[in-house]
């Protein structure tokens, strides 16, 4: 029967600003994105806009650099993912314990969530200064290092500073979401767990780490889907530099986009790295959901 | 490492008397050292932006490093809110640091214009936000329509698609509409970036609310409107504070699209301006910290008022989504 | 007030269907219950009728007037829940008079309207007070109050007193049937109580699976269930079921016998036979003798749980002024006029 109730048509006008929205904004984008995708268009040529196929892509796949941004962005996800969960854990054990103080620690968990990428990036970049930073000031003044150095403009080094600062940012609020998560666990099965005997460790291995699954599982799915697309910290920090040291795959898109204007390998990019994205975090939902 | 043991019941009678220090002890020193542990880590470098924010340019960059202010001043702070007085050339640029030979950087002119940019793209995406999602958010979580799922997927695609997808496109679009370098295209695009997870915050707050409290107003009177206004909103309190915070919070730290949305002073925000700063490698670095320190202090002054209602804000929006 | 009726009512939610063709009709100022298992449609029924659930085929009547498509703020129901439903940010007093500001009563209409249901509900004293202040039986007396200040078409009841504990839902129920009295207004009630069905109905329509079973008052429902369904649900302890075949103008079960002089005969049937329906033996009685295996003493009655004739296991009320062990021997009379009999394959009745 195709007949609007009064809860449908409610429905409709509440639910139209919205889609209207998220329509021209976001939906209209990408199909038009995947448009530009496919056409060679270069802004300093607006009128001609010729029809490539997947020559856009196909020039992408030929290219070196790709693969080098392939490689960096690939070794950035990778240490900022691990480090963050890792971090994330102990940080929710400690705050999960009462304690005094452990409200305070708890509102201080807020600091870098709330700090903006932009201060982020300043801040860490100041730390890590070659001829005024705190890191070396610390590092000398501990007798750990004779003098002075540059540490981002170690090549070895460049993309394991950038991470520390993303880890930095991103760490409270996986930390939050385990907590949440160990909060659900009964205080039951820790009961039984001491009854049948079991030590602090063993609870956290038999009793908390199987209860963290789920939220293990949204840190790893959430922290890879936005680490894998940082460029603010790329851009503040280092430029993609020394050398190719931290040319990542959305710094090659900001590069080939907005300074050579290549607009169509730009979105081509955009494409393989949205793909990329989602490819991941469906394989991590399917393999890892099962076995974590 | 279970919250059990603050909660045990005495054991009874003289087994009390047995009960072992040395373990509780234990557990106390290390709850201290890693408390300390956490505090140096997720404190110490803000501590640091700012202790250098109120050195001169010569403290900051002393070798070793001055840890804290020898002499605190606000000098650069007030260069910051003296930068439009003057327009900054190469002759005047050193003379902007009142305390030290440093150089402010070209841009220090659009400094306050920008925190001004900035504060005017938040308050609107905040209220637009809400306004947008909260009936959005009341149609998906309480009224059975056909459609309702169709929706649901809809928002939840817009918010898993990666800010650099939309860049290039958005930037094409906003250009042929003629309204690049406008506050109105921020604020456009904020609003795609943050409904989506307002609706989410929303959905899984209204859900919460007992479904007999819908009926009862619905038989007592009320139309969808009337449920939603005199119902959902005024148990919604918390979710409304978070989803403000959050909404008003991304788009003051938002950069990619600040970046290529806007030019010049007319439209840019705060982090560009910033960046702007960073990039300049002849700039003073105490201005720059004192900037990063104006930068930071809304959103910091945000989350600590509303501590409460961001993490469970938050950890629900995300877990659902 | 009003006549409430359903025709041919039905609700599906995608493949699966709640409510199927309901045909029922409530006169003005029936108190009609709705009685049946979770998800047997009982709800589903209230909300269509309330008009918080559309249709997806039939038609709703009130008074004549087709009201099928009509939202619920505009059919002038009234609705009491299981859950209260008091919103918890506003004042007693403003809970119930906000179905009266929702229709733009005059302000002194709705103190006066206000003070009178609260009087009436003995609750005068609570106006002030917030619904968190207030134990479960205080909060049911204002969801009645908000319900009855309004002279709705009908008050609609959804397990109201299922949230309350044994004595405040004995005190409860007799106040409902009082305001019943008092108003004269026609009620649906949803329970799956069925104590509470039995007391307060006019009528009773016992619900499975989206159709109704059996509707008639509580002692028909009681006297002559319409099926095997019905005779399991109501009745506590449950009635006892016994298997077997109608032969020579009996019911018989290995050795088992007793007189079933109407059923025809071949037939696979099963037996009801009510625990309180036993009785001291008597001449006119047919006996029915087993082994006392549990004894269940409830204060008022006696209850046996009998490893009767033919393997069968029957529990039995004791007869007034017995003393039964565990263990003994028991033989008490059946009065074969209080057999129920059912077809085995139709779990239909057998008249």
């Amino acid at each position: 029967m195709l007949r609007l109730g009064y809860d449908e048509r409610a429905a409709a006008l509440l639910v139209f600003p919205v889609v209207a929205v998220l329509l021209v904004v976001a939906a209209f984008p990408i199909l038009y994105s995947f448009w530009i995708s496919l056409h060679d268009v270069v802004l300093t040529r607006p009128l001609r806009r010729p029809f490539v196929g997947l020559d856009n892509y196909l020039r992408v796949f030929a290219d070196e650099r790709f693969w080098i941004a392939v490689a960096r962005t690939t070794v950035y996800t990778v240490v900022t993912v691990a480090a963050t969960t890792v971090l994330a854990v102990l940080v929710a054990l400690l705050l999960n314990e009462a304690f005094p103080g452990q409200r305070l620690l708890n509102a201080l968990l807020l600091l870098p969530w709330a700090t903006p990428s932009v201060v982020n990036g300043l801040m860490w970049k100041w730390i890590y200064d070659p001829s005024y930073g705190l890191l070396n000031g610390l590092l000398v003044q501990l007798g750990v290092l004779e003098r002075y150095r540059a540490w981002l403009g170690d090549p070895d080094l460049t993309l394991l500073l950038i991470a520390n600062a993303a880890v930095w940012k991103q760490m409270p609020l996986a930390a939050l979401l385990l907590i949440v998560t160990m909060k659900a666990i009964p205080e039951d099965l820790y009961r039984a767990a001491k009854v049948d005997g079991a030590g602090t460790f063993r609870r956290f291995l038999h009793v908390t780490l199987p209860a963290l699954r789920p939220g293990l599982m949204l840190v790893l799915v959430y922290e890879t889907m936005i680490s894998i697309r940082h460029f603010d910290l790329f851009l503040i920090m280092t430029q993609g530099g020394p050398g190719d040291a931290s040319f990542t795959l959305s710094w090659f898109i900001y590069v080939e986009t907005f300074r050579s204007l290549r607009f169509g390998t730009g979105a081509a990019l955009s494409y393989i790295l949205a793909m990329a994205t989602f490819l991941l975090s469906y394989l991590f939902i399917r393999f890892l959901g099962r076995r974590l | 490492m279970s919250g059990a043991e603050d909660r045990r019941a005495p054991p009874p009678g003289r087994a009390a008397a047995r009960r072992p220090v040395a373990p509780r002890l234990g557990r106390g020193l290390l709850l201290a050292a890693f408390s300390l542990l956490f505090v140096l880590y997720v404190a110490g470098p803000v501590a640091w932006l700012v202790s250098s924010s109120l050195q001169t340019e010569a403290q900051a960059t002393a070798v070793p490093p001055n840890w804290l202010p020898p002499e605190p001043t606000l000098a650069n702070f007030e260069a910051i809110f003296r930068a439009g007085e003057r327009v900054v050339t190469y002759e005047t640029r050193r003379q902007g640091d009142p305390a030290t030979g440093g150089f402010l950087p070209t841009g220090a002119q659009n400094l306050l214009p920008s925190l001004r940019n900035s504060l005017v793209v938040g308050l609107w995406v905040a209220a637009l936000n809400l306004l947008l999602s909260l009936t959005a958010a009341y149609a998906i979580a309480v009224i059975d329509f056909r459609g309702r799922r169709a929706t649901l997927y809809t928002v939840l695609a817009t918010r898993v698609i990666p800010d650099i997808a939309l860049v290039v496109p958005l930037f094409l679009v906003i250009r042929a509409l003629g309204l690049i370098n406008s506050l109105a295209a921020l604020v456009v695009t904020y609003l795609a970036v943050t409904v989506p997870f307002t609706i989410f915050i929303l959905i899984s707050y209204f859900e919460g609310i007992p479904r007999d409290l819908y009926r009862a107003a619905r038989v007592d009177g009320c139309g969808h409107w009337g449920a939603l206004r005199q119902v959902y909103l005024p148990l919604s309190l918390p979710a409304l504070v978070a989803a403000l915070t959050f909404a008003f919070l991304t788009s003051w730290n938002e950069f990619v699209f600040a970046l290529v949305l806007t030019q010049n002073v007319e439209a840019q925000t705060l982090p560009i301006v910033i960046s702007g700063f960073v990039m300049d490698f002849t700039t003073s670095f105490s201005f720059v910290n004192a900037a990063g320190v104006i930068a930071i202090v809304p959103p910091v002054l945000l989350a600590v008022l509303f501590q409460r209602y961001i993490v469970s804000g938050l950890t629900a929006g995300a877990v659902k989504g | 007030m009003a006549t409430i009726v359903c025709e041919a009512l039905t609700k599906r939610y995608g493949a699966v269907t709640a409510l199927d063709a309901l045909d029922l009709t409530i006169a003005h100022g029936e108190f009609m219950v709705l009685l049946g298992p979770s998800g047997c449609g009982k709800t589903t029924t209230l909300n269509l009728i309330a008009g918080l659930e559309e249709a997806s085929e039939g038609r709703l009547l009130f008074d004549g007037r087709d009201v099928t498509w009509l939202p619920p703020h505009r059919r002038e129901v009234a609705m009491v829940f299981q859950s209260y439903a008091l919103y918890p940010n506003k004042t007693v007093f403003e809970n119930i008079a906000f179905p009266l500001r929702l229709r733009r009563t005059p302000r002194a209409g709705i103190e006066r309207a206000v003070r009178a249901a609260a009087e009436q509900l003995e609750i005068a004293h609570l106006l002030d007070r917030r619904p968190h202040q207030l134990s479960g039986g205080q909060r049911q007396r204002v969801a009645l109050g908000r319900a009855i200040v309004r002279n709705p078409a009908a008050f609609l009841m959804d397990e109201p007193l299922s949230n309350l504990d044994a004595a405040l839902r004995l005190s409860m129920r007799s106040l409902i049937k009082r305001l019943h009295h008092q108003l004269r207004a026609t009620f649906v009630y949803v329970t799956h109580d069925q104590a509470e069905a039995m007391t307060l109905a006019d009528r009773i329509a016992v619900m499975r699976g989206g159709l109704i079973q059996q509707l008639d008052t509580p002692e028909g429902i009681y006297e002559r269930p319409a099926n095997l369904f019905v005779a399991g649900f109501l009745g506590s302890p449950p009635i006892n079921l016994i298997e077997g075949r109608i032969e020579d103008g009996a019911f018989r079960r290995a050795e088992l016998r007793l007189p079933a002089p109407r059923a025809e005969p071949g037939r696979e049937v099963v037996l009801g036979l009510r625990p309180e329906d036993v009785e001291a033996p008597a001449p006119h009685l047919v006996p029915l003798a087993g082994r006392v295996e549990l004894v269940s003493p409830l204060g008022s009655d006696t209850y046996a749980e009998v490893s009767g004739p033919a393997g069968t296991s029957l529990t039995l009320r004791v007869p007034k002024g017995w003393r039964v062990r565990e263990g003994e021997g028991i033989e008490v009379g059946v009065d074969p006029a209080r057999l129920h009999l059912f077809d085995r394959a139709t779990e239909r009745r057998i008249a």
